[in-house]
């Protein structure tokens, strides 16, 4: 649990080390706070998929963060009118790369399960290898969406700290398995603390504190 | 889990289609001041920027890139119209932001339809 918090607290404290009090209305707040939630459960998946991985608890977490993932996406869909501008052709790459990565992970759970992995891979270490090609893939997209997006992360040491965390995170998995064993986290838990996360996120920013 | 995921693409593509069932009003989208292709409308309030300082957004008074609307050039000249929707929310959004951000009132920092929806006001 505490690898998890760890994870959320980075992303988010990372958006307030510069405006930490502009806020844009409840309603585009806690969307993007999903998003930020859907991003933290990424790394958190990518850093606890080391060695002796608890495959059952990654595929259930892995169902837990797409959710969150398309709730970020249909929060703006659904409630704001002109957003869905932003999705059609002509729109802006980084949205582009959002939408990428939202299919890239959907890809990655549900071609990793019987019997598709089976069909679509000789062995299992082609799965392995395209599983971690699609993982980088999702991260990279969505680290890309988030900050050209440049929404929350306007000041320049926010946009090169976001990129560093998911360089190392993507790139020292060997430091990670040295990490030992972490019991990766249920749903409910993975869900709370983006809600709590999430929550102060939205306060801190629309409620004169 | 495949099918699931299938479906929710699915509807995601058709309220990007059709628009979201529960958002309300949706913007107008049209050919606006010579736009070669269809765009948003666009709320400006000359009355809620009085405070500022007209060559912020009338660059032409000072710099003799033209004059008129500044539509006039920014949907019809070749060269700027494929810049249209980065110009304006760097001049805009960012302006509201910034000002947001130094808790001022600043107007609508994010909210597509906060500015998107279009208005008569002068």
């Amino acid at each position: 649990m505490k690898a998890l918090v760890a994870t959320l607290a980075i992303v988010f404290v990372i958006t307030f080390l510069a405006a930490p009090t502009m806020g844009a209305g409840w309603f585009w707040d806690a969307g993007n706070a999903l998003g930020f939630a859907a991003f933290g459960g990424l790394l958190y998946l990518t850093i606890t998929s080391v060695r002796r991985l608890d495959v059952r608890a990654h595929q259930v977490l892995g169902y837990g963060v797409l959710a969150v993932t398309v709730a970020h996406a249909f929060w703006f869909l659904l409630g704001d009118a002109a957003a869905v501008e932003f999705l059609k052709p002509g729109a802006p790459d980084y949205m582009w790369l959002g939408v990428v990565s939202l299919l890239s992970l959907g890809v990655l759970i549900t071609a990793a399960l019987v019997p598709d992995r089976i069909r679509l891979h000789k062995d299992y270490p082609s799965f392995k290898y395209w599983h971690r090609v699609l993982a980088i893939v999702t991260l990279a997209s969505a680290t890309y969406h988030i900050v050209v997006s440049n929404f929350y992360l306007g000041a320049w040491y926010q946009a090169v700290l976001f990129v560093v965390v998911a360089v190392a995170v993507a790139s020292a998995r060997p430091y990670w398995a040295r990490l030992g064993q972490i019991r990766i986290v249920g749903n409910a838990t993975y869900l709370l603390f983006s809600a709590i996360f999430g929550a102060a996120f939205v306060a801190i920013r629309n409620l004169s504190l | 889990m495949k099918n699931v995921f299938a479906l929710t693409i699915l509807l995601g593509v058709i309220v990007i289609v059709f628009g979201s069932p529960i958002a309300g009003e949706a913007p107008a989208i049209d050919y606006r001041y010579g736009s070669p292709k269809p765009i948003l409308p666009m709320s400006f309030a000359h009355i809620d920027h009085a405070q500022e300082n007209c060559v912020l957004c009338h660059h032409n008074y000072a710099d003799d890139t033209g004059g008129g609307l500044c539509m006039n050039c920014h949907v019809t000249e070749q060269d700027v119209w494929p810049l249209l929707e980065q110009q304006f929310h760097d001049l805009c959004r960012d302006c509201h932001a910034e000002k947001t951000a130094a808790g001022i009132d600043g107007g609508p920092p994010r909210q597509c339809m906060a500015c998107h929806l279009g208005d008569d006001l002068p």
